[in-house]
């Protein structure tokens, strides 16, 4: 999408603006062949005009840049609050005067302004087959800043062969899947037979009606739990898929060893109880709103205060997302062009606030459920009595609510706890922070997907997980507990 | 001082009793307002709320009890003053929408009181001049006007609570009406059909409707085929390993989806079903079936057992029993609980977002998101798209709320 953005801008800005000096120089270094990589060495005049390069591609000779790939993007920026990546950090390792370039947050490449080459190892190259590559350095708004016709793109290729014969071998999982399957037949059937001697002879067929819903959850939720336990002792990543090696405790101490660990995870509690906490409390008062006898319109506004529930989350997230634009509705009711996902606290308060909005619906129809079901008798009697209305609730509503309000604020902790599209959409964890830190808006679950799917560390986000699972279950034992202690007290 | 009668101490003007719970709820409404102001960085008005808060915060205190003169002679002169305040911020510039609701929450609470203070029954009340006469004919109007009060009360906060949810809908409706890009500007200044036809004559959205389509029509009905024979069983049979069973059930359902977000991955990677509509299909009506499991045995629980019982008499076997007697009964549940996991498969983000790397095998989620990147955000499109995805939705979701809730709180809470 990136590159397409850029394309738009140079295709709108119509000029093409041009900076002296010859094109950057390309050379293919054939002595640093490997897997699926060709190296490139690119020799410049520094210039103040370039923000950057984009590495392009195909596999035909090209001489205009829309007959080509975009590969990468690399650019040239002040280095000064970054981290130059470790090594394996990143999918294309890039290197400036001989040592490994910075990363910005998105973890591309940036080059000092000062420096006059850089080398990167393109990676995802087809082995065997000729590859074009050229290098347009770009502007300030991501146009070229040198003629996008007439290109002299430099031939490249990689002979090494496949290291791995062929791709993932799928023979570990199909014999996993396989045992799990049998172990469940066999447990089924012991079970089975159970009945058959006991002399329950009604249930017959239960376990045949049950079998394929346990099949199918001991295969494709027991078995991933467990092979996903596997892999937080593993090195697994994205280059090493099938072959991973196991690792011991390494990952946990990386884990443990993360600058970020102790702030993602308070803001994580932070976050879900703070929503928990608003959800009920909106939600109760929706639902006594909705809940006064003789209400006109009560539909009218139930069903207004559904559509939270209704739309899919992700329209509405986005919706938000445009509406808190600096140039978006918020800001053009009050008047003003505040960012409110730049500063760490008012982003963190704005995705808090987003996820409320979302949330409140479902527990307004859950505590309205309630509600109705709570006999009128006992209203009416204390009625008479004159008792107030905020004793009635005091000592008749709430008391009566318990048995719901507990399951479902546990459950919707757990949601919260575990919701993922809010701040992906939102923010994606920015503020920013540091180079592989879980930013100012990360969840622990938002960082895991991050350290799995942007960072291509699977062993890590394993063991991240299996963080995240343990201190989960601790919350919802010590949370039970505390309440049924309370119930036993009361 | 007389001693007071049991109707004059028992007299509150209903006027007085709303009032005392809505100062405090206006006093509220002006502090968010200062926070807004706050933000706005208008410093005049945000003086202005900040002295409202106080004001009124002072209001409430000295609210008359019906026995010191003094009381409303010092709450008159501050309801007054917010009165002013009220008026200089209406008239002060020009006012925006946001700024004439700022002040309605001054205007009305303020000249409500002073009203209320000085005229009829709760006015001679306040002064302190309440009689057993004035308490007698009071607590007689009490009854009619406090209802009306309260309803009152009811509906202006319910108006509010509404405006807050309605106003993405209300934005994304003019965003997908407006040319360009524009994200802020005048709700309903002008109007184009250009989005709906970029959305509906591209590729793309057909191409994602009918992957989205695939797979949560796909999921619907391996979901079913796994979820009504057990949810069936749990329901009806009493065999070995119940009760485990369920309580499997319901722990999955607790489950950290992200434990299993990258083991699900990696299996779906080595079999190759990255990418393709199978594989969603798969992690869908799994990832679905505890609570489509619970609703149904809900949903079953509630069909007599008696006719079962009588069909068995007349010699129907086990499986025609459930074929000719308990399927039909339950077809609506069954249809709740298909509307059910057809909507969490048609709305699902994050495994949509990671088993699919390609345009090609996108679903609406993550190809509606895939129009808002960092850079070149198509605001317009997207919100068109928005729309023609979700009214449908919406739609199905308001018709069957009742019994989509019933099935959920079943499957959720009582489980």
């Amino acid at each position: 999408m990136g590159a397409a953005g850029l394309l738009a801008c140079a295709a709108l800005s119509g000029v093409q603006a041009q900076i002296p000096g010859p094109r950057p120089q390309v050379t293919v270094d054939e002595s640093a062949q490997a897997y699926r990589r060709i190296h490139i060495d690119v020799e410049y005049a520094p210039n103040e005009a370039i923000a950057g390069f984009e590495v392009r591609y195909s596999d035909t000779a090209f001489a205009s840049i829309d007959d080509a790939e975009l590969h990468s993007v690399i650019r040239v920026a002040e280095t000064g609050n970054l981290a130059r990546a470790p090594e394996g950090g990143a999918f294309d390792e890039c290197w400036s005067n001989g040592l490994p370039v910075y990363r910005d947050g998105a973890g591309n490449p940036v080059v000092a302004p000062g420096a006059s080459n850089w080398s990167c190892s393109l990676s995802g190259m087809i082995p065997g087959v000729e590859q074009w590559i050229t290098v347009v350095p770009i502007g300030a708004d991501g146009a070229p800043l040198l003629d996008t016709e007439g290109l002299e793109p430099v031939p490249g290729r990689t002979d090494v062969p496949d290291e791995r014969t062929p791709p993932p071998d799928t023979r570990p999982v199909t014999y996993a899947l396989g045992s799990v399957i049998l172990s469940a037949i066999a447990l089924l059937s012991f079970l089975y037979w159970q009945d058959i001697r006991r002399g329950r002879s009604r249930s017959r067929l239960a376990h045949l009606y049950v079998a394929p819903a346990l099949i199918a959850l001991a295969t494709l939720t027991f078995y991933p739990i467990l092979y996903g336990m596997w892999l937080a002792f593993t090195n697994a990543d994205q280059t090493r898929l099938g072959d991973e090696a196991w690792v011991g405790l390494a990952n946990f101490l990386t884990v443990f060893a993360s600058p970020g660990l102790w702030r993602v995870t308070l803001f994580t509690f932070v976050w879900a109880i703070s929503n928990v906490v608003a959800h009920v409390l909106l939600g109760l008062v929706l639902a006594l709103a909705l809940n006064t006898s003789g209400l006109r319109g009560r539909t009218v506004y139930r069903t207004v205060l559904l559509l939270p529930w209704a739309i899919p989350g992700y329209i509405s997230i986005l919706a938000w997302n445009g509406m808190l634009q600096p140039d978006g509705l918020i800001n053009a009711v009050l008047d003003t062009g505040i960012d409110f996902f730049a500063g760490v606290t008012s982003a963190r308060v704005t995705v808090i606030l987003v996820n409320i909005w979302l949330g409140v619906p479902f527990m307004m129809m859950m505590l309205s459920g309630a509600l109705q079901a709570l006999s009128t008798d006992m209203f009416e009697a204390a009625e008479v009595d004159g008792v107030s209305r905020w004793d009635q609730f005091r000592f008749l509503t709430f008391p009566n609510l318990k048995g719901t309000l507990v399951p479902v604020s546990l459950l919707s902790f757990i949601w919260t706890f575990n919701s993922f599209n809010t701040i992906y959409l939102l923010t994606r964890g920015n503020p920013y922070v540091a180079f592989g830190d879980p930013g100012a808006t990360d969840t622990l679950i938002t960082y895991v997907f991050a350290v799995a799917f942007e960072y291509g560390r699977y062993g890590v986000a394993a063991a991240w997980s299996v963080f995240v699972f343990l201190m989960l279950v601790g919350f919802s034992w010590v949370y039970l507990q505390r309440t049924r202690a309370t119930e036993a007290a009361a | 001082m007389t001693t007071r009668t049991l109707a004059e101490r028992w007299y509150v003007p209903a006027e007085i009793r709303v009032l005392r719970g809505w100062i405090p709820f206006a006093a509220l409404v002006n502090l968010v307002v200062a926070g807004g102001e706050e933000l706005r960085g208008e410093g005049a008005s945000l003086r202005i709320g900040v002295a409202a808060v106080v004001l009124f915060a002072l209001l409430r205190l000295c609210l008359p009890d019906g026995a010191a003169a003094w009381r409303r002679q010092v709450a008159r002169p501050i309801a007054l003053v917010i009165l002013i305040l009220g008026v200089y911020s209406l008239v002060e510039g020009q006012p925006t929408s946001y700024e004439l609701w700022a002040s309605t929450w001054l205007l009305v609470p303020s000249a409500l009181t002073l009203y209320w203070l000085s005229a009829g029954l709760s006015g001679t009340w306040s002064a302190g001049n309440g009689d057993s006469r004035v308490a007698e004919l009071g607590l007689a109007r009490n009854r009619l006007v406090a209802p009306r009060l309260e309803k009152f009360a009811l509906h202006t906060f319910l108006i509010h609570a509404t405006g807050l949810v309605v106003a993405p809908v209300v934005w994304i409706l003019d965003v997908a009406v407006s040319p360009g890009n524009i994200l802020g500007g005048d709700i309903g200044d002008a109007f184009t059909l250009e989005h709906f036809r970029t959305v509906l004559g591209g590729e793309d959205f057909w191409l994602w409707t009918r992957n989205s389509v695939v797979v949560a029509v796909g999921t619907t009905i391996v979901g079913l085929l796994l979820a009504i024979p057990a949810g069936y069983a749990f329901s009806r049979y009493n065999f070995s390993g119940r009760k485990g069973a369920m309580f499997v059930f319901m722990l999955i359902q607790m489950f950290p989806g992200i434990v299993i977000l990258v083991p699900y991955f990696m299996v779906m990677k080595t079999l190759g079903l990255l990418n393709t509509s199978i594989g969603l299909i798969i992690a869908y009506s799994v990832t679905a079936l505890p609570l489509c499991v619970w609703m149904l045995k809900g949903f079953f629980d509630a069909v007599p057992r008696t006719l079962e019982e009588a069909a068995v008499l007349d010699g129907c076997t086990q499986i025609e029993v459930f074929f000719r007697i308990v399927l039909p009964l339950s077809l609506p549940a069954v249809a709740i609980t298909a509307l059910f996991s057809f909507l969490t498969a048609w709305n699902e983000f994050l495994l949509a977002l990671v088993f699919n790397t390609s345009n090609d095998a996108y679903t609406l989620p993550v190809g509606l998101s895939s129009m808002i990147p960092a850079t070149g955000q198509q605001w317009g499109d997207f919100a068109a798209a928005s729309l023609v995805v979700s009214i449908p939705v919406v739609v199905l979701f308001v018709l069957f709320q009742k019994a989509l809730i019933q099935g959920l709180s079943a499957g959720s809470v009582k489980g």
